[in-house]
């Protein structure tokens, strides 16, 4: 397939995406390899030239000089070039003497496929489904409703009085979840449930749109509905008049809300967007939850690029991880300079397709892991865990992975008068 | 007009109003571009990410200076010799005094000048080897980047030649190898503003940039 493509759409496209920033980054790289080494996909196809950083952007210097002239088949190997061999993790901005954010150029080629209707399977459907459902998993408010009312059924006779509250005016947090949590984990649901419950939290969730904080939107490049998904939980936090929004152990949706929903809106939200791992750290901190033990087998934690690199919690999800462990073993490089998973920039939805590509680049993520001797991974990312999974599994590794709310929902101290009479 | 006096006059003056204006322009043209279209660069500027990431870079105290032990240090050698040298030399700053500015500042030992001018040449054909050997540079390179190394070396060459009279044995007589390290000095400085050389100003832009970005995020880097 060698379609011509509209040489003057592409340009009136990029045009004006290529700010100051981009343009200076597409002219000045010096080729000089310092980003080669520090990419997962080069390290984990035996230093595969065609696989470091700089060389994965050179399509943008290419297309402009050619003033945009280029055929399908061009675009296509750009496709499997910024969909195959690149996270987004931007590991390689932090080492780059440039400071070249090759991620971001990356985005901008992935909203030019998109432009062109180019765009992985997996995401486009998403897109689809947050702008019929507001969710990326098509779930109907109906059926969101049932799930919690099914998840608070299960669980209130493990704990007295627990309670899922709905649309509660003026609770201090509002807490938002991925998708594939109603969908595939409701357990996910009930242990944090539990937890809000033993922690004596004021919360809530949304009973309509914006409930999911993911936002997939955002690994395609598609501005527009990653803003309009973005903004969905932000109306909830304005009409629930709630202080904070509290997002699952997820990556790219705290992100997404916290760092990038600002850009995409034009402003910053009043609502401050909290991960997880910021909110388990405070419980433990002030002795709003406390554990019955530590973990006793050896863990190591994952920094998941969206919300340590990305996101600036490098030291609290290793305090974290170390204060629910009585052995813990930081993986080398932990926080801001670790690697990838393999799992990260839409890797996981993209399903079938990518599946191949991510295990195979995951080996730097499993060789990490294996190192350490953990016996438990300790993962706030629902892209993440699913891909760490997949990896002990392939690289048949003696560990399992796990979310900090299983831990602590298993592990925390329940009070005398939350405890079920036994009769 | 001879060869000569033009490469010794005119040709002096445009080499360094296009590098100074160019210089300038570059910087400008990024602000102006920038201030319209990167706005979250103002938006979340905080000098102290700025700062702390420059420093971090122009000081050896990055994280590449471990990842890269041979490298790095080699970089950072060549960029401080490639500018002391042709700014302290002795022999330059006897031009600035004569000049109709008058200028004058501290000279580098003529020793010392010396030495850096082979050690910036023997990095300069390292990184040329480099280069042309490294499967992973190979691929990446382009054939500016090439050009541009010798574009870099050349007067520190011709200059080593001319003040060792070199190669005068062979017919390149004193006055010809100063024609010759002219030329390839006032290439080298029309050249800077116009090709990826500009990453000597642009460098200090594109790490604000970045540092801000990350700074937005907490940490520097
Ligand atoms: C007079 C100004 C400068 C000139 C002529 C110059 C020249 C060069 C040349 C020729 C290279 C290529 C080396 C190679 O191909 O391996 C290079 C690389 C580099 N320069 Fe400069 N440079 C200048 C100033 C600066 C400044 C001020 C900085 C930053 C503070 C800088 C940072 C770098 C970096 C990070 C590289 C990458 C390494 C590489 O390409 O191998 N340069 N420079
Ligand atoms: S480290 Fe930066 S300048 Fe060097 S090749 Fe990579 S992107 Fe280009
Ligand atoms: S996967 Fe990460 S390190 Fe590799 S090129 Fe993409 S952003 Fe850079």
């Amino acid at each position: 397939m060698t379609a011509p493509i509209n040489a003057q759409a592409v340009m009136d496209f990029l045009k004006p995406r290529m700010g100051a920033r981009f343009k200076t980054w597409v002219n000045i790289c010096t080729h000089c390899g310092m980003c080669a080494d520090t990419c997962h996909f080069y390290l984990a196809n035996n230093k595969n030239p065609k696989m470091i950083p700089s060389y994965k952007v050179r399509f943008l210097k290419d297309i402009l000089k050619k003033k945009g002239r280029v055929d399908r088949a061009y675009l296509e190997e750009i496709y499997k070039t910024v969909y195959y061999e690149c996270n987004v993790c931007r590991r390689c901005s932090l080492y780059c003497p440039f400071g070249i954010d090759i991620a971001y150029l990356i985005y901008v080629l992935r909203a030019l496929l998109n432009s062109q209707g180019l765009a992985p399977e997996g995401l486009a459907r998403t897109v689809l489904d947050y702008k019929e459902f507001g969710n990326q998993m098509a779930i109907t408010d109906e059926e969101w409703l049932e799930t919690l009312e099914w998840c608070k059924e299960e669980t209130a006779d493990e704990l007295v009085g627990l309670d899922i509250p709905i649309d509660k005016k003026g609770a201090k947090i509002l807490y938002t979840v991925n998708a594939r949590e109603p969908k595939f984990y409701p357990q996910d649901i009930m242990e944090m449930a539990k937890i809000f419950h033993v922690a004596g939290e004021d919360w809530t969730f949304p009973s309509r749109k914006g409930w999911d904080a993911t936002n997939l939107a955002m690994f395609m490049s598609d501005t527009e509905t990653a803003r309009e998904v973005a903004s969905n939980t932000f109306k909830r936090a304005e009409e629930l008049e709630v202080k904070q929004i509290v997002v699952t152990e997820c990556g790219h949706a705290y992100r997404s809300l916290c760092y990038e929903a600002p850009l995409w809106l034009g402003y910053t939200p009043k609502q401050p967007v909290v991960h997880s791992v910021e909110l388990f750290l405070d419980y433990l901190k002030e002795g709003r939850i406390k554990l019955r033990e530590k973990l006793k087998e050896p863990t190591t934690v994952q920094d998941p690029c969206n919300i340590i690199r990305n996101g600036g919690l490098a030291e609290k999800n290793r305090l974290l991880a170390s204060m629910v462990s009585e052995d813990f073993r930081p993986m080398k490089n932990q926080g801001n300079y670790n690697f990838c998973c393999g799992g990260g920039g839409g890797a996981m939805p993209m399903g079938g397709e990518m599946k191949k590509h991510r295990l195979a680049s995951g080996k730097i993520k499993a060789e990490q892991i294996r190192e350490t001797g953990a016996k438990i991974v300790l993962v706030p990312c629902h892209n993440c865990i699913d891909q760490i999974r997949d990896l002990i599994t392939e690289y048949k590794i003696d560990a399992k992975a796990v979310h900090f709310k299983e831990v602590i929902a298993e592990h925390m101290v329940i009070p005398k008068e939350m405890t079920p009479k036994e009769d | 007009m001879d060869l000569y006096f033009f490469v010794e006059g005119p040709l002096v003056w445009i080499a360094f109003l296009t590098f100074i204006i160019g210089t300038i322009l570059r910087i400008a043209f990024f602000i102006s571009r920038s201030r319209r279209m990167d706005l979250p660069m103002y938006r979340f500027l905080k000098w102290k990410y700025v700062f702390a990431t420059l420093l971090r870079w122009l000081l050896p105290i990055n994280k590449d200076m471990a990842k890269n032990p041979v490298f790095m240090p080699l970089l950072y050698i060549f960029h401080i010799c490639l500018i002391a040298v042709p700014v302290f030399l002795s022999g330059h700053l006897a031009i600035w005094d004569e000049s109709r500015f008058e200028w004058s500042w501290p000279a580098l030992p003529d020793a010392w000048a010396n030495w850096m001018t082979l050690i910036l040449l023997a990095i300069s054909i390292f990184f040329f080897l480099r280069r042309l050997i490294s499967a992973d540079i190979r691929l990446i390179s382009t054939f500016s980047d090439y050009l541009l190394i010798i574009v870099t070396a050349l007067p520190f060459m011709t200059g080593y030649f001319l003040t060792h009279g070199t190669l005068e044995s062979i017919g390149f007589k004193g006055d010809t190898m100063y024609l010759i390290h002219l030329l390839s000095g006032e290439l080298m400085l029309i050249l800077i503003p116009l090709t990826r050389l500009s990453h000597s100003v642009l460098f200090f832009f594109s790490r604000a940039a970045t540092g801000i970005e990350f700074g937005r995020r907490g940490y520097s880097m």
